[in-house]
């Protein structure tokens, strides 16, 4: 077995790029090792790593040169091979020496052609990494790439030496040009002499002394340990935030972690911004005291182990002060108007060229929300959600629209209810998002987000593949998941009404255009409604949902939700099985028939063909109050007693006789018998396991 | 730490880029919101011209500024603005250098390379790199610039940008920029902030917008004009001009979202056509820094000057 290190020395990569770049390494490398005959193992060969500036990666195990095999050698025609007298011609001659082989090595037997087994020996491991190294390091692709020099070669950031060891040695590559060796450098300041490297261990303990720690991991748990003792000396802990430790953690060679202080007065304003300004803009870590309030302390990464002259905190302290000085600047500026009066200005705000300004969006929010609910409250923060798009707060700060919003709406002493709907009415964003914390704000997001769509599917600005830029996948993700909420925020509105209400707002005629568009819509949501449905909480399985939705969900998600829960219930019952079994029967029978349109009674001719027509009418009339009832579990339930009935019927009566009368009204009461639960769901979607039906 | 003041770090970064191979130019005489915008840099990372050229560059960014009241912000800053083409490969340890000459011990100090890409639209110009934080704080603007007027570069240009307010402040130890000196003992707030405030009030108040649309459409003109007789450098000081007039308007609140893309492409296409005028200019001219001292060529392999 053998070993292989590679370095490879770059300027700075973008720390959000490393977790993606390693998984592709991983993911070559793997299959790498495993082509050159890798024996499995329970310990993974293949090590990737990274700091700013360098990527690393150290296969440990490799065999030394390929398994040897033979191939089958091809030669002149077995005719052209022998004279007359059988002694070999020229050509034999000629292949047995270009083969290095003799007239004993011939395959004998079968085939018009000589042929001989050649030995191939393996390739040494060598050999086939500096052809697999350099392509697999070369055609590694990253979001944004650049060139440099004469812009021959396109990659992250132009690359300065590659070290290349395979068991001691130098194994010899170039990438991009630049040929390898066995030299490094340390630390960009604190060791940037070379370093003459001869394995992976020499590697990581050298590197080690020059102020390089090479694993992103122990960087990021230094800075852990580190960041909780200043936050403690600070009587606080650092805000627990993965995103900046996933950044830290590549910004850095030599981690280190600050503390620094910024003017206490900056604590009067608003804490989101103090907060976003640290963490999306400085990539600071705020220290909170133990109930939660934030302190003026905070905490910044550095590439350095330690801060000997204070500069570190002195800087940071600077540029965070600069940074709220500014807000501070907008947050004054802000407050000079109301929210109120900032509606005109909305009027200069495109929200979409053909769809208008942000007033008239306003406009039709307001519209939508009157349609929900007539309360005063969440209509007052309908009127004002979007103003904060005018304040020079959300143009500095664009992450924090709504927020801001909400703010100044409470800083304007608006009613709790008003100020919350403004604040969260963008929520959810993402799956894993919470829903607005009121049923106002709830309401506001469905306005707000069923507009949007609309609007976007009356321009004709529908997403396609992967191509969503205004993210209307994720504002139909929304809306399901308000509708789908059960607590004191649920809002009782189907997606057709919502859709009709958007068209009105939008001042769309009902025509077989917008008639379309809402076919179009409504398809789009059943996207959404599946994806969520089936990766909720519930466990509903594909095919629970599918029957379910078959029965509508365009008047109510929470009722779509009873009626899958009542199948998911119900489909392991043995009866349920049996009638699902003959409900499929059913529908293959009565598919494209002739159907009665009504039971004539008159011609139902045996005894078991008018229990089953009773029964049905009985049971029909049943379920059908259960289902007003909303009682789907024992409208099922119901369904499922009449399977030994129709058992019998299939068994005893034959339906597809010549008689077409007769015919069209044995069709007729199948199919009124297969329909009696076509509210809840159609139950030919549920994939029966037969070996579950049979016991 | 050395308490430089704003002129000896102007003075010791021409000093250390002269001595690292630099023309030092002298600012552009044209309002410009960065030293990207002089066609020491925007014009000459264009076609394979050789160049390198540090100088200083009062930058007018009518937005930015807060009437002499916000100790970090400034509707007009200085900047330090190197271009190196082609970019030498160890351009970082160069800039390292610089900051070295400006008196800092980087082993006690905190230096980093945080992503930044940067790309103005009305230039057409795009490039990646980085915000270099010298303790936290962005004290550059490093640029490997990709693209310009829209025309892909080669050799490649390595912008350096310096900002010298920052900078100063941070080394003099200066809570507000209107508190370091300037040099000989004159401070940067007694000479500028009367400057900040007038200009803060001109830009946001004052300025007159119907006046500033003609001059726009008066400077658009006669920039195509140029163009059009083939006097590419004239024509791009007049782009330069509408540039600047559309950040006036802009700061003035005087431009709707909807007419910004316009205004903004309209700024774009002239400077596009200038950068593609200057390029082919250069070529007619034979390319002439590809031999910087106007000698001719040692090689008789290169041919004989016409």
């Amino acid at each position: 077995m053998a070993e292989y290190f590679f370095e490879l020395l770059t300027e700075e990569i973008p720390a959000w790029m490393h977790e993606a770049a390693h998984a592709a390494l991983l993911q070559q490398l793997t299959k790498l090792t495993h082509d050159l005959g890798e024996p499995a193992g329970d310990r993974n060969p293949v090590i990737v790593n990274s700091t700013p500036r360098r990527i690393i990666f150290f296969l440990s195990r490799i065999p030394l040169r390929e398994n040897d095999r033979e191939e089958e050698v091809k030669g002149p025609p077995i005719k052209a091979a022998y004279d007359a007298e059988g002694k070999p011609t020229q050509a034999l001659n000629g292949f047995l020496k270009k083969n290095n082989a003799a007239i004993e090595d011939l395959i004998t037997g079968g085939g018009d052609y000589i042929r001989i087994l050649r030995q191939i020996k393996g390739r040494a491991a060598g050999e086939i990494l500096q052809q697999r190294i350099p392509q697999i390091v070369e055609s590694l692709r990253w979001p944004k790439m650049m060139r440099w020099g004469n812009g021959e070669h396109s990659y992250i950031r132009p690359i300065h030496s590659v070290v290349s060891i395979l068991d001691g040695a130098h194994l010899p590559i170039t990438i991009f040009g630049l040929a390898s060796a066995t030299t490094t450098v340390g630390h960009r300041t604190l060791a940037p002499q070379r370093i003459e490297v001869t394995s992976y261990n020499d590697y990581v303990t050298k590197l080690e002394l020059n102020r390089v720690v090479i694993d992103a991991e122990r960087r990021r748990h230094v800075m852990a340990e580190r960041a909780r003792i200043l936050a403690n000396e600070a009587g606080g802990t650092p805000a627990i935030d993965a995103s900046i430790w996933s950044q830290w953690q590549y910004l850095t060679e030599y981690p280190g972690v600050v503390r620094a202080e910024f003017g206490g007065d900056y604590l009067a304003l608003p804490e989101e911004v103090l907060v976003t300004v640290m963490r999306v803009h400085q990539k600071q870590l705020p220290i909170r005291t133990a109930a939660g309030k934030l302190t003026s302390s905070f905490l910044a990464v550095l590439d350095n182990d330690g801060d000997p002259d204070g500069n570190a905190a002195y800087g940071n302290s600077f540029v965070t002060n600069a940074r709220f000085a500014d807000a501070k600047f907008f947050y004054e500026t802000d407050r000079k108007r109301t929210l109120e009066s900032r509606r005109d200005q909305l009027s200069h705000l495109q929200f979409q060229e053909k769809l208008g300004n942000y007033l008239q969006k306003t406009d039709r929010i307001e519209q939508i929300a009157a349609a929900i609910t007539d309360d005063p409250e969440t209509l007052a923060a309908a009127r004002l959600c979007k103003t904060d798009l005018v304040t020079e707060m959300v143009k500095e700060f664009t992450e924090l629209q709504g927020n801001i919003g909400g703010i100044y709406a409470r800083e304007e002493g608006m009613p709790e209810n008003t100020w919350q709907a403004v604040y969260d009415h963008y929520l959810p964003i993402n799956i894993d998002d919470a829903l607005p914390r009121t049923r106002s704000g709830a309401v506001v997001s469905l306005a707000d987000k069923i507009d949007t769509l609309v609007g976007f599917f009356l321009v004709g600005a529908r997403p396609t593949g992967s191509k969503d830029p205004f993210a209307l996948r994720r504002a139909a993700q929304g809306v399901v998941q308000i509708l789908l909420n059960r607590d004191k925020r649920s809002v009782k509105i189907g997606i057709d009404k919502l859709i009709d209400v958007a068209l009105q707002s939008h001042e769309q005629p009902s025509n077989p255009a917008t008639q379309q568009l809402k076919a179009d819509l409504l398809g789009f949501f059943t996207e959404r409604i599946r994806t969520l449905l089936e990766a909720s909480a519930y466990g509903f399985a594909y095919d629970e949902i599918a029957a379910a939705m078959e029965a509508g969900w365009e008047s109510s998600l929470t009722d779509l939700v009873d009626r899958i829960a009542a199948v998911k219930a119900m489909r392991n019952e043995p009866n349920f099985l049996s009638i699902l079994d003959s409900a499929k029967r059913i529908a293959n029978i009565t598919a494209g028939q002739q159907i009665a349109a009504s039971i004539d009674p008159s011609k139902l001719e045996n005894a078991v063909e008018s229990r089953l027509a009773s029964l049905a009418a009985v049971v029909s009339t049943q379920i059908e109050e259960m289902i007003g009832e909303r009682d789907y579990k024992r409208a099922l339930e119901t369904f499922a007693a009449m399977a030994p009935e129709l058992e019998t019927f299939f068994d005893e009566v034959m339906v597809m006789v010549d008689d077409e009368a007769l015919r069209r009204n044995r069709m007729a009461l199948l199919h009124k018998i297969g329909s009696a639960v076509a509210g809840i769901a159609d139950v030919t979607k549920i994939v029966v396991d037969r070996r579950e039906y049979r016991t | 730490m050395p308490r430089l003041s704003f002129q000896d770090l102007i003075f010791r970064l021409q000093t250390f880029w002269a001595e690292h191979g630099c023309m030092i130019e002298t600012p552009l005489d044209v309002a410009v919101g960065a030293g990207t915008m002089h066609p020491a840099t925007f014009l000459r990372v264009l076609g394979p011209e050789p160049w390198n050229a540090g100088y200083v560059q009062p930058s007018r960014r009518p937005a930015d500024g807060r009437y002499g009241d916000n100790p970090f912000r400034l509707g007009k800053h200085y900047q330090f603005q190197v271009v190196l083409k082609p970019a030498p490969l160890n351009v970082q340890d160069l800039y390292l250098d610089s900051l070295r000459a400006i008196g800092l011990d980087l082993t006690r100090h905190d230096i980093r390379f945080e992503e930044d890409n940067w790309e103005a639209p009305t230039l057409g110009a795009w490039g990646v790199g980085w915000q270099i934080l010298l303790d936290g704080m962005e004290i550059t603007q490093f640029t490997y610039f990709q693209q310009a007027g829209g025309i892909d570069l080669s050799p490649i240009s390595a912008e350096i940008t310096y900002g010298l307010e920052r900078l100063t402040m941070f080394l003099s130890r200066r809570a507000s920029v209107y508190d370091i000196e300037w040099g000989a003992g004159f401070g940067y707030g007694p000479v500028r902030k009367q400057d900040e405030y007038e200009f803060s009030k001109y830009y946001f108040e004052t300025a007159d917008i119907d006046m500033h649309w003609q001059l726009f459409k008066l400077y658009e003109k006669e920039a195509q004009h140029c163009l059009d007789e083939s006097l590419v450098l004239p024509a791009y000081e007049w782009t330069l001009k509408c540039s600047h007039v559309f950040n006036t308007l802009d700061a003035r609140g005087a431009v709707s979202v909807t007419e910004r893309v316009g205004v903004m492409k309209r700024v774009r296409d002239l400077a596009v056509r200038c950068a593609h005028q200057f390029l082919a200019s250069r070529e007619a001219l034979g390319f002439p820094l590809l031999n910087p001292l106007g000698n001719p060529p040692a090689n008789p392999l290169i041919g004989e000057r016409a």
